[in-house]
């Protein structure tokens, strides 16, 4: 960014030469575009070493100096006399457009300068409760020392964080495109709210399919208006599960939501053992209750058929009897 | 040790040194050679003296000896029961509970209504007369959850409504007519208390009652087995197990038919008194079990002749059955169970091969817990459903798998009585008789009959005990 407003204000200050007033660049009035404007081969000024690709998304941002200015091919081209041009030149003093422009890596300065300045220039715009605001995930500050690839200080970044949050205040019919534009910098690529689970469908015979998993277990569940009937693996619910308990937990979610006997549930569950197989059809009974009556979703979640038990048998590791069981200590 | 063992085994112990002694040098682990009447040698190898010499012990084994459930902890634990008494424990019946409240309005099953479908779908008693019946036939089995309740009482259920049809068709056709079915169904669901309906409806329409209550028992080898004389194939009696087999007939049969004279003059090894009665016949054999199976052959014949009452022939574990037994022939190959001149009768007449002239019906029960893998029955069973439902699909036999042609022979052409597990009015029927009985604390109303219903595995009625009542029960600390 610095690199070509110098060479805009650069060029600008020639143009200039003929004029009295005293020089200013003006500032940028785009941000989105200059990314796109950048020479593909520029080199990286930073003299540490890139960072491994997987850590990023996107690579560093490329930086490139501006061409030095050369000021006895110019006046040639444009006035027929250089030397009284010669003269101003040396009383000109020139101002560059980034206040960081003599600081090695300027990105992050010119990136809060102009965050601070857009706030200025929509301060007035009515805002929104905090917690009505639309949800963002900001891009953490190592993402944005990646993406500048510059030693950015924490508390200078969270003043910016400050900054971008009151700008997602901003009422949200009223929101200019230029603000959305200039957050869309600092978003993670993932937002919260991005992936939507694709809501089940009732299929033309009025199943509803789930799929639920529980240790090593996975099961799939189809549900259909009923008396409660079940059949697991084309057995019976008794004869499948010995344990009264695996029973219950299999139907849980129709029992604690006094569906038991408003639907047929056939079961398809494989891998893992008992208990693990009834409590992936716990979840898939659920999921597939879901379908049908997505309204019972905080009654679900409520008795705990909701949320998949992430618990698996932990890893045996070197040195250890078990996973964490240290051989008897012995004397010598 | 009496004396007369004592010296049959010093006697012993010298022999047992003269015998090996020729080998013994070749021998690496041979024992210190010491005379084998003098024990100084041994003496001297382990001497008094040097018995708290020893090594002290190994680092790392424990040397104090704290631990509970050692060897020597179990030493008083009290008086082991006798020999028997385990298992006569395991094997008691108990038909009422004292605790459970009697339910009122419970109507015994009487001979009138026995058969005419009229209590389906409601609990009734079993009758006290019946109850002797079913008791000295073993119709009642002790996982059967009959201790829990005030009196034996049994749900008419659709598929026992069924059977009484079959048995009253038995009586008012004018041929003699014989049911026979295979009664196939879940683990739990029935088959045995089916039978024992069976039984009770056979023995309350006054007909003629043989029942092998466990077929297991016919097979597993405890009972004493004899070849029978003058059969080719060499076919084997269990005289004991007959005998035993006639003891409950005399019990289970009614006493009109017990006193009735003989029609028929058998001729047996033991004398029968003069104007000899059916008990009288029967009783010669349970006096000499050596007898037993002329005896029995006699009395099937005289039970045969026209005008007796239609026969009902039951049989629980059918499966056990359809394969070999466990006794073994003289050329120690094993004896398959259809040589064993009982169950080759029971298998005639469950096959179709011998008619019973009088009529009646032959039951066999498959049993869901207690089942040896028979894949000719499995398969037959299979088949003859396909048969009643859907005769265009009828399975066939892998031909690169063994068969045992016997059984596939016998279950031909037999016809099954599927139970299903109970309709939800049929469960709401049984747990309110839980309720007034006292046994089930609930509410019985539709919401817990249907939860129950579905987790008793779609209406499996001993799934449903368990789960309503058996688990409250257990969880009391009582069984």
């Amino acid at each position: 960014m610095a690199r070509r407003e110098l060479a805009r204000s650069a060029w600008e200050t020639i143009e200039f030469l003929g004029h009295p007033r005293r020089f200013q660049c003006p500032r940028k009035t785009t941000l989105l575009p200059r990314r796109t404007l950048l020479p593909p081969a520029a080199r990286c000024l930073s003299t540490t070493p890139s960072r491994p690709a997987e850590l990023t998304t996107e690579g560093p941002e490329r930086f490139t100096a501006a061409p030095p200015i050369d000021f006895g091919k110019q006046d040639a081209g444009d006035s027929g006399d250089g030397s009284p041009q010669r003269v101003q030149l040396r009383s000109l003093r020139i101002v560059p457009a980034s206040p960081s422009y003599f600081s090695a890596k300027p990105t992050f300065n010119d990136d809060f300068i102009h965050l601070s300045a857009l706030l200025r220039k929509v301060a007035t715009l009515p805002t929104i409760p905090n917690a009505e605001a639309p949800k963002v995930a900001w891009k953490t500050i190592d993402q944005y020392r990646i993406m500048v690839n510059e030693p950015v200080k924490t508390q200078r970044f969270h003043k910016m964080l400050h900054i971008l949050r009151r700008l997602n205040t901003i009422n949200p019919s009223l929101m200019p495109d230029e603000v959305l534009g200039a957050m869309q910098r600092y978003k993670k690529d993932s937002q919260p709210g991005d992936v939507k689970p694709n809501s089940g469908a009732i299929d033309e015979l009025g199943r509803a399919k789930g799929v639920g998993r529980r240790k090593t277990s996975s099961a799939v569940a189809f549900l259909v208006e009923g008396e409660g009937e079940v059949l697991v693996n084309g057995k019976s619910l008794a004869q499948f599960f010995g344990r009264l308990h695996d029973r219950e937990s299999a139907v849980w979610a129709l029992k604690s939501t006094q569906r038991l006997d408003k639907y047929n549930v056939f079961g398809l569950v494989n891998g893992g053992g008992v208990t693990g197989q009834a409590e992936a059809l716990t979840l898939a009974v659920a999921k597939a209750l879901l379908v049908h009556e997505p309204a019972l979703k905080p009654a679900l979640r409520r008795a705990g058929c909701v949320t998949r038990d992430p618990r698996k048998v932990e890893r045996k590791k070197a040195g250890h009897v078990k996973a964490r069981k240290m051989p008897t200590w012995v004397k010598r | 040790m009496s004396s007369s063992r004592c010296l049959r085994r010093i006697s012993q112990l010298s022999l047992d040194r003269a015998g090996p002694s020729s080998i013994a040098p070749r021998c690496l682990l041979t024992l210190p050679q010491s005379s084998t009447f003098s024990t100084s040698a041994a003496r001297n190898a382990n001497p008094q003296g040097k018995k708290g010499s020893a090594a002290p012990p190994k680092r790392g084994t424990r040397t104090l000896n704290v631990k509970k459930g050692r060897k020597d902890a179990g030493k008083d634990a009290g008086k082991k029961p006798g020999p028997g008494e385990r298992k006569a424990m395991r094997k008691r019946i108990v038909l009422s509970n004292n605790n459970a409240l009697e339910v009122s309005g419970l109507k015994d099953l009487e001979k009138e209504n026995a058969l005419d479908g009229s209590t389906e779908g409601q609990m009734v008693g079993i009758h006290e007369d019946a109850v002797d019946v079913l008791r000295a036939v073993e119709a009642f089995k002790p996982s059967q959850g009959w201790s829990l309740f005030r009196r034996p009482a049994t749900l008419m259920r659709k598929e026992t409504t069924q059977l009484a049809q079959l048995l009253k068709q038995v009586e008012e056709s004018e041929q003699s007519t014989t049911i026979r079915r295979v009664l196939v169904g879940e683990k739990l669901n029935g088959k045995s208390t089916l039978l024992l309906q069976g039984l009770m409806m056979a023995s309350l329409r006054e007909w003629t009652v043989i029942s092998f209550p466990e077929a297991q028992e016919l097979v597993n080898a405890h009972t004493e087995y004899a070849p029978l004389p003058g059969s080719n194939p060499t076919q084997y009696t269990q005289d004991a197990y007959t005998a035993n087999l006639l003891s409950q007939f005399i019990k289970a049969n009614n006493k009109l038919l017990l006193s009735s004279p003989l029609t028929t003059t058998p001729s047996l090894p033991h004398p029968l008194p003069p104007k000899p009665t059916v008990k009288q016949l029967a009783d010669l054999g349970v006096a000499n079990p050596e007898a037993s199976w002329p005896v029995f052959t006699a009395l099937w014949t005289e039970l045969t002749q026209p005008g007796r009452p239609p026969i009902l022939l039951a049989l629980d574990g059918l499966s056990h059955i359809m394969q070999n037994s466990a006794y073994m022939s003289a050329s120690t190959t094993p004896i398959h169970a259809h040589d064993l001149t009982l169950v080759r009768h029971f298998i005639d007449h469950l096959s179709g091969a011998k008619p019973l002239p009088n009529g009646g019906a032959v039951l066999a029960a498959t049993c869901g817990s207690n089942s040896p893998t028979c894949e000719a029955l499995d398969f037959s069973l299979q088949v003859a459903e396909a048969r009643q439902g859907t005769p265009d699909k009828v399975p066939l036999w892998n031909q690169y798998k063994d068969v045992d042609a016997r059984v596939m022979e016998c279950m031909k052409d037999v016809e099954i009585l599927r139970i299903r597990g109970l309709s939800k009015d049929e469960a709401r029927v049984v747990m309110e008789y839980y309720a007034a009985s006292g046994m089930l604390r609930a509410r019985v109303d539709d919401g817990f009959v249907g939860e129950k219903w579905t987790l008793a595995g779609m209406g499996n009625i001993g799934e449903l005990e368990k789960a309503s009542v058996r688990l409250r029960v257990g969880a009391m600390g009582y069984r």
